[in-house]
């Protein structure tokens, strides 16, 4: 099946994140209220799905004021196009994957939009993953927490934070992926895969780090 | 004849193909899959890395529980506010 979302046609896959998505209370509700123009019920939709757009916003551009430009720009878009959900899925897939074209749209026009994605997403040499693996330093098991992975997904150059967000934390699948970045399956699988080996680089390095800090003290 | 490759792979073809494993894996362990249990035991730092990448994707797929959510600043509600105001005025 097949979805219009801002003016373009996306695949209606159900992401992992909204599997485990069930109504939310008075949501039904709020929706047909703010389709006839109520206030107080799109103030209702704001409230209910704010931190999950911003989030995913946050996550997939790593920068805090652009994140709030798209939240801003995607419940104008919601407002604009709520008459056209019908409810053939969750109100908040709907919603989430309209987000994400945004973001992928805001990316393109910021520079992606005249090469494929499949070109233009590999980082320089200085930002790629480094392929030795030979030192035996301790793992990363146990010893990461969720503010020291965010930290680390921010700094991740731009097309490797993308696929990971999007298939590692969102769960998209990797011919999703590659239909929203217009890149091959094949393309995505790699660029995930860089992404992971990218982030443990960067978790190791302030794992070394952080001993010298606590021993400047 | 898969399953043989896969018994007889030597270090460089396992990290190679770990993109697509993984990939195939769909969130299982290939740390604990018994296709992969003697290259990695001969292989440490192997065995370490499938086990570091494993970590990772298992703590991002906790980020999305709904108490890692991120607030956006209250302010944002008064521009989008404004925004729709703004819209509502356009002429048609």
């Amino acid at each position: 099946m097949q979805v219009q979302v801002q003016g373009m046609t996306t695949t209606n896959a159900t992401p992992g994140l909204f599997k485990r998505n069930p109504p939310i209370a008075g949501e039904a509700e709020a929706i047909e209220k703010a389709k006839n123009g109520d206030a107080d019920a799109f103030s209702k939709l704001y409230a209910l799905h704010k931190r999950r757009v911003y989030t995913l916003c946050l996550r997939m551009l790593g920068n805090v004021s652009e994140a709030e430009d798209m939240t801003q720009e995607a419940f104008l878009h919601l407002y604009r196009k709520l008459g056209s959900f019908r409810g053939e899925s969750a109100f908040s897939t709907w919603l989430h994957r309209l987000t994400v074209n945004l973001v992928l749209m805001h990316l393109r026009k910021k520079g992606l939009q005249l090469v494929s994605l499949e070109e233009t997403i590999n980082p320089s040499e200085e930002d790629a993953p480094k392929r030795d693996f030979g030192s035996r330093d301790p793992h990363l098991s146990g010893s990461v927490d969720r503010v020291a992975l965010e930290r680390a997904v921010a700094t991740l150059p731009p097309g490797y934070r993308l696929v990971f967000v999007l298939h590692d934390v969102e769960g998209f699948e990797h011919n999703e992926i590659a239909g929203m970045l217009e890149c091959s399956t094949g393309n995505s699988k790699s660029q995930l895969h860089k992404a992971r080996l990218k982030l443990r680089e960067i978790l190791r390095q302030n794992e070394q780090a952080m001993p010298k800090q606590e021993a400047a003290k | 004849m898969t399953e043989n490759i896969e018994l007889n792979m030597t270090s460089e073809e396992f990290l190679n193909q770990l993109p697509e494993l993984f990939a195939k894996s769909s969130g299982a362990r290939i740390s604990e899959d018994p296709r992969y249990s003697r290259i990695l035991r001969e292989n440490p730092t192997c065995a370490e890395l499938v086990r570091d990448l494993e970590y990772i994707a298992e703590q991002a797929r906790m980020l999305l529980e709904p108490e890692n959510e991120i607030e956006p600043s209250p302010e944002l509600w008064s521009k989008i506010q404004s925004s729709l105001e703004t819209d509502k005025n356009k002429p048609e």
